[in-house]
């Protein structure tokens, strides 16, 4: 039986053109309730900005983009995922991101509401997004390093050292500075 | 001469029921922009499910809101068996249906309750209030929990009803009915009412799709988005009902949305009722693979959207959600431009705003 994949033809080859040619770039599946999903797997993030380019012209709307790191799949490098729906149909555009210089271009220009979705994955897995107009901190204090969610850090220290010797020796050390 | 100041409102503030911080640049009266600094209830909940297994995982996301709290499991439990593979039930998609249109029901009674009480409408407030009470008996009847219903589980659902209890709500239900019409009444016709939500707040149908926005706060400017109809999943498929659509982008328009829908749930519950097969309630888990999947759903306030990933662990290598607070935040910012001072709590609360699930 030949499988019918429902969705825009022409986002689908649009797409398709952009991803690498690894076997499993490209995916489609459909959920118990017969609903589709497209997956891409974009060649290079900076082909990100093309792949945006066909959805804003086919009407999309970016309904949420997931940062995460591979390390759980015994590999080092990050992948953000970029979650579009066309008329009920899902169209999920993923990049890897080179671990040296995690960079993609910010597509904010092109989705007003992708604006929030990039601050948040700055502060918390410390993406650079290039060309962001609004780049500040969305959730988390300025004190905070970005990227916090890529490490293990501490309760006591995420909540300002309320609970340990750590928020004395914080004071003490104020004190110091002060006198 | 006049001149622009900033004035602080929030984050904790008389009119508004979650911790959010509002600079707003005002000139006399009249607001000029709107600076948002969110971040005080932060919890880190998508750090903690990569700690937690995919059934723990039912019970944490059940937790990230609690008017929407059954639609987070819901959309959770989608997601676990869409990247698993399973099917559930017929009976479970029908129960499914029945605990998330229980739960709008009250939630967009909360929303319109809160209105009246902004408006300083005590009398009506406590009447919409009196009138959910109903509902949330309701709730503790079937599933013993008034706000996290537990209902919802991977591949499936955790309760059953008999005839006894399918009884009780039919008759709650011609009970609450005829109430919700009259407030739906009061707040179409009531001077008062009328004079600080018609025409304020405007949302235009350009911005609204520009800023990505769902749920009611879209719908009440003229967009037809409700994944119900969108992309159907459970038992929506066999039900009839519509999509409530408004054309006045303002305050008002939201608020009939919500009230309207309310009784396109009444239709919803009655016919899943009338329609609920006997079986099982729960799918058999499956082998957990490497893979990833996505789910939504429609709560109350619009589109929740799940993704997941898995690594052949029992625990998720990624869990993200976004909830539809996320787009509403920033259109407040297209509606409270040149607004009245006084009428900045009552646009923050027309987009059904949840800070603890737009934070996590």
């Amino acid at each position: 039986m030949q499988e019918v994949i429902n969705g825009n033809a022409k986002v689908i080859e649009g797409l398709t053109a952009l991803c690498s040619t690894e076997d499993d770039a490209i995916h489609h599946s459909t959920d118990s309730f017969g609903n589709a999903y497209h997956w891409f797997r974009l060649g290079t993030p900076r082909m990100l900005t093309q792949g945006a380019q066909i959805l804003r012209d086919a009407d999309a709307r970016l309904a949420m983009v997931t940062a995460y790191n591979r390390r759980q799949l015994s590999e080092p490098m990050q992948e953000i995922c970029y979650h579009f729906e066309i008329q009920g149909f899902i169209y999920n555009m993923t990049v890897t991101l080179n671990g040296e210089w995690p960079t993609v271009p910010s597509i904010t220009p092109l989705f007003a509401n992708a604006d929030w979705h990039e601050r948040e994955m700055i502060e918390l897995y410390g993406i650079q997004v290039m060309g962001h107009p609004n780049p500040r901190r969305l959730f988390l204090d300025e004190e905070l390093d970005a990227g916090i969610l890529n490490e293990a850090v501490p309760l006591s220290i995420m909540m300002n050292g309320a609970c340990t010797t750590d928020l004395w020796e914080r004071i003490l050390q104020d004190k110091e500075k002060q006198s | 001469m006049t001149s622009t100041f900033t004035m602080p409102l929030g984050p904790v503030h008389v009119a508004l029921e979650e911790p959010v911080y509002f600079n707003l640049t005002v000139d006399g009266e009249i607001v000029r922009h709107v600076d948002l600094t969110s971040g005080h209830v932060h919890r880190g909940m998508e750090a903690m499910a990569t700690q937690r297994n995919l059934v723990k995982n039912v019970t944490l996301t059940e937790r990230v809101c609690s008017l929407c709290s059954n639609s987070h499991s819901f959309t959770y439990s989608m997601a676990v068996e869409n990247v698993l593979g399973i099917t559930i039930p017929d009976r479970a998609r029908y129960l499914r249906v029945i605990a998330e249109e229980i739960k709008r029901i009250s939630s967009h009674l909360f929303n319109t309750a809160i209105q009246a009480h902004i408006i300083g409408f005590k009398s009506l407030f406590m009447h919409v209030m009196e009138v959910r009470e109903m509902m949330q008996d309701l709730k503790e009847t079937v599933y013993g929990n008034r706000m996290n219903l537990a209902a919802n589980c991977i591949g499936g659902v955790k309760y059953s009803v008999d005839a006894a209890l399918l009884d009780y709500m039919r008759n709650m239900l011609d009970k609450v009915e005829p109430q919700v019409d009259e407030i739906r009444e009061i707040y179409d016709t009531n001077s008062m009412v009328l004079a600080r939500t018609r025409g304020l707040g405007l949302l235009p149908k350009e911005d609204a799709i520009r800023l990505g926005v769902v749920g009611p706060v879209a719908r009440g400017s003229g967009l037809h988005l409700d994944v119900r109809k969108d992309s159907p999943y459970a038992a929506y498929p066999d039900v009839e009902f519509k999509t409530v659509v408004e054309q006045g982008c303002c305050i008002h328009a939201r608020t009939m949305v919500r009230l309207h829908e309310i009784f396109e749930s009444f239709k919803i519950i009655r016919q899943c009722i009338t329609q609920l097969p006997d079986g099982e309630v729960t799918a058999p888990m499956r082998q957990i693979r490497t893979a990833e999947a996505c789910a939504r759903s429609e709560a109350p306030r619009g589109e929740v959207f799940y993704y997941i990933r898995t690594n052949g662990t029992d625990m998720p290598a990624r869990l993200k959600w976004r909830v539809p607070s996320y787009m509403n935040w920033e259109a407040l910012g297209v509606m409270m431009r040149d607004c009245n001072v006084s009428d900045v709590a009552l646009i923050t609360n027309s987009i059904d705003p949840c800070v603890s699930c737009t934070e996590r």
